[in-house]
């Protein structure tokens, strides 16, 4: 999945009195498909005052990447860290700018210490040339090159007229981790200042000059037609320009925000009525849940070896899910100006190549003259990596020929999202005249994304299915036979990726039935899952899960947890673990209270992480949404020699740990999410 | 379409807006202060909370006509450079991840440590729960609230 990147620095070129040193762009979401000739756009600049200046190829959406890709860079480098300074980075043809999959850090932790480290290698070649002595006798240290036998230094800003003559080694050799001085350490946020300030700059603070504001009434349903509007009225009211009939949609575009909601309103759109039996949630249920009893794809299936006891006891359980918003406080939007043959946008995205892409499409012109600015990000969760924001955007300001801020209400963001996909699931388990599991059974009926057309061209094979069935195929217990499955059910709402993709779901009902099992065994869930992360250390299952790794954070939540020990009437513990992709290892136990009314409050949650590496300790942390409980994060030391992500993985399993808790507390199993009073079963 | 003369920050500005136009809208795209957010628009998240004479009050729900007369500080009018407890206690303990929510917050948070300069931990819950964080910083919050209150009731770290 990756690029190749062996020819990542290609070029050192002086500019003015700076240094500057190009690396390719990396991986990112889904894979890049072809290995693009280098365009140096990301750069290293370092000026003759010495300061660093860092582009940055990913957004910031709360992940802290600007912060944790810097240090990645001025490790390397031996930067002096009060002297950086972060570019956001623009894309370029061939870039992959994209950010999701919790794999900045992962795809950039090469390729930006590589960047690092050559251009500390050519600043000491350079002052080793000064002072004709050994590059082997220089070292770097805070910003300049240092000759310990004469007690001579130069600061970097004094050496990148002479480093930038140099030609870019293209192996330079990377710092041993032990004499990392940054990566590891408690490192506050780059942004962190201007946020408490009130002077980030998100999407939705954007202004230009000349800039019009945008309301878009969109249709309800795919193919609703307006059955009655008032224009007049929406264009009577003060400050509104234009009323423009769209394909997307009917625009109110405006002197201000507040004249735009106020002629959108007084527009009073009314749209014909949707055809009779079409789409619903609860129809939506019940096909899933018919679904999830055929065969479908067999995405595992390991047969059970000779002398495997037959199965003479079977349980089963059907666990839904439900449709998710990703709700970010920011709403969606985007500033637009279209020109002549080219378009400028300003936009808070996780996806700017498809982005860009897409409006060149729109407007009929390439792709590289659309001028994409990233902004910070009120917000992502997989939201932004949707862009029909920006295109509406696009389609207004080439209408209203000006440049134009689009805006959503929160109701839009509520009614036009792209929803994570409900989906079913059925799993069984078969046990053996001894009590003994001996069989796993796992079929997610469930739906692709359909916020861009899928790659007709890719094989629908089993890497495939498995790719939209993470935490199901990867199930890591070992019981002997094991199948599972992904049932394809159409699903014409818009839906897309959402944190942690298709995990939460498959991660959820993994999870739970496990705990099932462990019941049926008479065996405490904590200790059975240790006692099933037996046999073979690694597995290979399409990604590869280590399995003691696994174990790892299981006994270190069981140890901080005081798991085992009595707890009050009401009150439950329940345990969940997961192995993120084969990368980030996590496992949670959580204590819930549960009043007599089924009312669960979640009271302590302790995580186990490992994570791999840990760049920056501060970014690790586990988020939740209300009646917060208290938090405690073990960070596991590590094998890993990388860093993995830590954006996503703490999500799929932290559910399953809450309702395991919630049978502890109650005897009662949540099968359908939300967990609310009407979906406990006894 | 009258004249209205908000003070924001300590300066008198005059506005000219319809008289429903909220307060939020004439920060934001008439004064050119965007530190406080648009989240909801119906009072609900939090995000566009700026202080009236002390009090948190949500600027999306109040117009133009019920803004004239009274003192508004916004998150740029805290303290000139980033000084105030608050915000010093929220860079301490590492609160913000997007940030967007963290303007609102800072200024709930303010109010409430003007009015109860010791507040317990359920208070801080009960006032805090008005807004809505999404990317779950709670927990931190909790912690740099208490920070603040200490520092302020300490006169030699004010």
């Amino acid at each position: 999945m990756l690029t190749s990147r062996r020819k990542f620095l290609k070029t050192a070129a002086l500019s003015g009195a700076s240094l500057v040193i190009g690396f390719n762009g990396v991986r990112l979401l889904h894979g890049a498909k072809t290995s693009a000739p280098f365009k140096p756009n990301a750069w290293i600049r370092i000026d003759a005052d010495g300061i660093v200046t860092l582009t940055i190829g990913k957004s910031e959406m709360g992940q802290g990447v600007r912060t944790s890709l810097a240090m990645l860079l001025a490790e390397e480098l031996e930067a002096d860290w009060t002297h950086i300074k972060l570019v956001q980075a623009s894309p370029w043809p061939g870039s992959d700018l994209g950010t999701g999959g919790s794999d900045s850090i992962r795809s950039s932790w090469k390729p930006l210490r590589q960047a690092g480290a050559a251009a500390r290698q050519m600043l000491a070649t350079a002052a080793a040339a000064q002072w004709k002595v050994d590059r082997s006798s220089c070292t770097a240290s805070h910003g300049a090159i240092i000759h310990s036998p004469s007690g001579r230094s130069l600061n970097y800003g004094e050496l990148v007229g002479d480093a930038a003559k140099l030609p870019v080694p293209q192996d330079p050799p990377l710092k041993d981790k032990r004499n990392f001085k940054i990566i590891g350490q408690r490192t506050s946020r780059i942004d962190g200042h201007d946020i408490v300030t009130g002077k980030a700059r998100y999407g939705i603070d954007v202004k230009i000059p000349g800039m019009l504001h945008a309301s878009l009434e969109r249709p309800p349903w795919d193919g609703a037609k307006v059955k009655r509007m008032q224009e007049d009225a929406a264009r009577a009211v003060r400050g509104v320009r234009s009323v423009i009939k769209l394909s997307r949609g009917i625009a109110v575009v405006a002197d201000s925000t507040w004249s735009a909601i106020k002629g959108r309103t007084a527009l009073a759109a009314e749209w014909n009525d949707p055809p009779k039996d079409t789409f619903d949630s609860e129809t939506h249920a019940r096909r899933l849940e018919t679904a999830s009893r055929e065969t479908g794809f067999i995405t595992r299936s390991e047969k059970a070896p000779a002398g495997t006891g037959d199965i003479t006891k079977t349980i089963e359980a059907t666990y839904h899910y439900p449709f998710y918003a990703h709700a970010p406080v920011e709403t969606m939007n985007c500033v637009a100006d279209v020109r002549e043959d080219h378009c400028t946008l300003w936009v808070p995205t996780q996806a700017p190549e498809r982005l860009q892409n897409r409006v060149g499409e729109l407007l009929g012109i390439p792709a590289d003259k659309v001028e994409v600015n990233i902004t910070l990000i009120g917000g992502g969760f997989g939201r932004r990596l949707g862009f029909d924001y920006a295109v509406e955007a696009a389609e207004i300001s080439r209408a209203a020929k000006a440049p134009v801020q689009l805006l959503w209400s929160r109701a839009d963001d509520m009614k036009h999202g792209h929803f994570q996909a409900a989906s079913v699931h059925y799993l069984s388990a078969g046990f053996d005249a001894q009590g003994q599991p001996v069989a796993w059974k796992h079929t997610k009926a469930g739906s692709f994304h359909n916020i861009s057309p899928l790659d007709p061209k890719e094989a629908h094979d089993a890497a495939w299915y498995q790719d939209w069935s993470w935490g199901a195929y990867d199930v890591p217990y070992a019981f002997p036979e094991i199948q599972t499955a992904y049932v394809t059910v159409d699903l014409p709402v818009k839906h897309g990726p959402w944190r942690a993709v298709f995990a939460p779901s498959s991660v959820f009902a993994r999870e739970a039935f496990f705990d099932e099992v462990a019941q049926a065994r008479g065996a405490d869930p904590l200790a059975f899952r240790l006692e099933m992360l037996k046999g073979a250390d690694v597995i290979k299952v399409g990604s590869t899960v280590d399995r003691r790794r696994l174990r790892r954070v299981l006994e270190v939540v069981r140890d901080k947890s005081g798991w085992g020990a009595p707890i009050a009437k009401g009150h439950g513990r329940g345990v969940a673990c997961n192995a993120y992709f084969g990368h980030t290892y996590i496992a949670y136990v959580v204590d819930v209270a549960v009043d007599p009314g089924n009312n669960v409050r979640v009271e302590q949650v302790v995580a186990a992480v490992d994570c791999g590496l840990v760049v920056n300790p501060i970014g690790v942390g586990v988020a939740r949404m209300h009646d917060t409980p208290t938090i405690e994060v073990h960070i596991v030391p590590s094998d890993g020699p990388e860093p993995f992500g830590m954006g996503e993985p703490p999500v799929p399993p932290i559910v399953p740990a809450i309702v395991n808790a919630v049978f502890a507390a109650t005897g009662k199993r949540v099968r359908s999410l939300p967990i609310r009073p009407e979906h406990f079963r006894g | 379409m009258e004249k209205t003369e908000v003070t924001i920050n300590g300066a008198k500005n005059v506005v000219q807006v319809d008289d429903d136009t909220p307060l939020l809208w004439i920060l934001r795209d008439t004064l050119g202060l965007t530190g406080t957010k648009f989240g909801c628009g119906v009072g609900v998240c939090g995000a566009c909370m700026v202080l009236a004479n002390g009090q948190a009050v949500r600027s999306c729900q109040i117009p133009c006509s019920a803004a004239a007369g009274r003192n508004f500080t916004t998150i740029e009018g805290l303290s000139p450079n980033g000084s105030h407890p608050c915000q010093r206690a929220w860079l301490e303990e590492e609160v913000a991840q997007c940030g967007f929510c963290q303007p609102g917050m800072i200024m709930t948070a303010c109010a409430l440590l003007r009015e109860n300069p010791n507040p317990t931990d359920e208070l801080i819950d009960k006032v805090m729960s008005d807004s809505v964080c999404r990317c779950g910083t709670y927990p931190r919050m909790r912690r740099a609230i208490r920070r603040a209150a200490e520092q302020m009731r300490s006169p030699k770290q004010c």
